[in-house]
């Protein structure tokens, strides 16, 4: 037969109309209301191209301008592992997970119970995400306690590359703190110039919703570009907290606050990569919490997929994989499958905050290994039905139907295909009830418990350099 | 003595418009404004806190009944004796020095607020000095701080010392909240009270200046 081609299932919630709309409105914002630019260089480098500054610090961005940055920022980019290899390539709906930030608590894998984060547990997330196939990026999951505040985040940097060659995605404070960590990722890469060529990490920064832009954060912005360090820009924009209770209203705020940030992005330097998304959740309307598990985040970032291919062609941020619950129960595993298949099916491109509990306050390895099976799980779903003389089988069929007594099982055909054909769950348990009885009656929680605590004693990612290690002390001392 | 059904479900409701007409009602009828306020709206107030605490009433519900409450109050303020209304206590917050986040703040400041208490606020990125300051010009029972962030977190305990310096501390009750806040760290740093969501912050209030 000629050749069929596969269909990837593909999630879409936005019509060409909606998209249009929405992005009209956030053109509205920039041209009408403005953002308040506290970062005096932004702010005379946006009155030089023929903005409108009012009210000292405010600015009214034309739609000009906006789209001048849509049109030179890259429409894809790839992100690379520390050892210089093509690990993420950033283009035709391509989906990567990854773990998330900052948490305060930890659920520990030892005891089972909730306390503060400490740098030991940056280092633990970073293996095991190492050693997870399914997660492709690395984020520090934790804010150290027991280290001091000033570097707490090349504290965690180095924890992180310490551990695990991933690509990564960091924070930093200010221009004083991201310097030290571009010069630690530069050694590891071998210089600054080829890491500007094979970049393995991207910052992540957050404007402050509503439409403000606090000195601090642009300060990295401009240090990204100029550096080429790809960067997201996710404002807190959460529906009926930062931004208008209705998610239309929440994401032409959240797009016009990344809009600004790109335009500034773009005007410091053309091309350089930027990753496009707002943070659109909602604020609870019973705790004013953010929730990390409700369908509202998965709905507005698929739609933000949707005008990704309408309209932008820049990649997109996005989130899945994480919890409102407490501890790693059914709702967690609930929340988080909603989440990852979605964004799966949305063809969202950089998926962060895997492994999250408690509405993104508590980290949890298991959650970790947990998520990195339902990807699996939902890659699958997501590679479609493949239709061929092979996977047909007519001749598979014929031999069976015309060999009495014969079964699938035994043919050949089977034996040939069924790794491919079927997905293998390791953790997700299928075994009879007398096998599972046997293995200790374990649940999800614990069995996964079990396998985060085997990739920690067992796991060996690939060292760095004497040299590399000795430069980033070098560094870190200074 | 009037009866305040009515008034109290437009309150209870967020209408503001009937909650209005119901207050006028009653100074028609020469009722004491004082009775208005503590046998009608503030009854109201206190079962919407109750629906709250009970998971049954949502936060902008809680807000806009705090919000018809306060315009009632407004009708009523030339009618109070006076030393009629008695706030249940000054409340001066802000978001701690080098945090930007308001959010939070102004949620615990709307609840506060709504329950009677009179609030000073002082916004976000509040150096010690600052609240030093305020607290000197402005003489509350309650200093609340905030902080969404773990590195931003140490600015409490200094905006406490920089309170002790001043001979300001034991005047006040201060209370703390924020993502990386716990019971714990509020001990630690020997604060008075620690309050977990705006809900909460209004209970721990009333607590820590002994009223109901």
């Amino acid at each position: 037969m000629k050749e069929v081609q596969t269909f990837r299932p593909r999630l879409k919630v936005l019509g060409k109309q909606q998209v249009d709309a929405i992005h009209a409105s956030a053109l509205e914002i920039l041209a009408t209301m403005g953002v308040k630019m506290e970062h005096p260089g932004a702010l005379a480098m946006l009155k030089n191209a023929g903005c409108e500054v009012f009210n000292e610090d405010w600015v009214k961005i034309p739609a000009e301008l906006v789209e001048a940055a849509i049109k030179t920022a890259p429409k894809k980019f790839t992100l690379y592992d520390q050892n210089g290899n093509p690990a993420m390539p950033l283009e035709d709906g391509n989906s990567f997970y990854g773990t998330g930030s900052d948490t305060n608590f930890t659920i520990d894998v030892e005891t089972g119970e909730r306390r503060p984060t400490v740098i030991a547990d940056v280092a633990n997330f970073a293996k095991l995400v190492d050693g997870l196939d399914n997660i492709s990026f690395n984020m520090s999951m934790a804010n150290a306690q027991d280290v001091p505040v000033k570097d707490i985040y090349i504290h965690a940097f180095v924890a992180m590359v310490k551990n695990t060659n991933k690509p990564m995605v960091f924070i930093a404070d200010s221009g004083r703190d991201i310097a030290v960590i571009h010069q630690i990722a530069s050694a590891i890469a071998g210089g600054e110039e080829k890491f500007r060529a094979k970049p393995f990490m991207l910052n992540y920064s957050e404007a402050i919703s509503p439409l403000r832009f606090p000195e601090t954060i642009v300060d990295k912005l401009i240090f990204c570009a100029q550096k080429g360090i790809p960067l997201c820009l996710p404002s807190g924009s959460n529906a009926g907290g930062g931004a208008p209770v209705t998610l239309a209203g929440a994401m032409a705020m959240g797009i016009a606050e990344n809009l600004a940030g790109l335009v500034i992005h773009q005007m410091t330097n053309k091309g350089a990569p930027f990753l496009f998304g707002p943070n659109v959740s909602v604020l609870d309307m019973k705790s004013a919490v953010v929730s990390y598990g409700c369908p509202e985040w998965s709905l507005s970032q698929a739609a933000l997929a949707d005008m990704r291919d309408e309209l932008y062609g820049i990649p997109t941020w996005a989130y899945a994989g994480a919890s409102d619950s407490k501890v790693m129960d059914a709702q967690a595993g609930a929340e988080a499958a909603f989440s990852i298949y979605s964004a799966m099916l949305a063809h969202a491109n950089v998926i962060h905050d895997m492994g999250y509990l408690e509405y993104g306050s508590t980290s949890c390895l298991e959650m970790v290994t947990m998520a990195n099976e339902l990807v699996a799980m939902s890659r699958f779903f997501a590679g479609g039905i493949p239709v061929n003389d092979g996977t047909l089988a007519l001749d598979a069929l014929k031999r069976v139907s015309g060999t009495p007594g014969s079964m699938f099982l035994m043919d050949d055909h089977t034996f040939e295909h069924f790794m491919e054909a079927q997905f293998t769950p390791k953790l997700l348990d299928r075994s009879r009830y007398d096998a599972w009885e046997g293995a200790g009656s374990q649940d999800m929680y614990k069995r996964c418990n079990v396998e985060a605590k085997r990739i920690l004693d067992e796991h060996e990612m690939e060292p760095k350099s004497k040299e590399v290690l000795e430069q980033i002390d070098n560094i870190v001392s200074k | 003595m009037s009866d305040y059904k009515a008034l109290q479900e437009a309150v209870l409701k967020g209408d503001i418009k009937t909650a209005l007409e119901q207050t006028q009602k009653a100074i028609d009828a020469k009722d004491v404004a004082r009775d208005v306020l503590d046998n009608g709206l503030i009854p109201a107030m206190d079962e919407m806190g109750d629906r709250f605490a009970k998971g049954v009433a949502f936060v902008p519900q809680m807000l806009r009944a705090a919000k018809t409450m306060q315009e009632c109050v407004k009708l009523l303020q030339p009618l109070f004796a006076e030393g009629d209304i008695t706030s249940k206590g000054k409340v001066l917050i802000g978001t701690v020095k080098g945090d930007l986040h308001d959010i939070g703040k102004n949620l615990v400041a709307m609840m506060l607020e709504g329950a009677g208490f009179t609030i000073v606020d002082i916004g976000v990125d509040v150096s010690p000095d600052k609240f030093v300051e305020k607290v000197k010009e402005t003489n509350p029972d309650i200093v609340g701080m905030s902080a969404l962030l773990s590195t931003t977190m140490p600015a409490m305990p200094e905006t406490i010392e920089a309170l002790k310096t001043a001979g300001l501390r034991d005047n006040i009750k201060i209370m703390i909240g924020g993502a990386p806040v716990t019971e714990k760290y509020a001990t630690q740093i020997e604060a008075d009270s620690y309050a977990s969501d705006a809900g909460s912050a209004v209970a721990k209030a009333k607590e820590l200046l002994g009223i109901s």
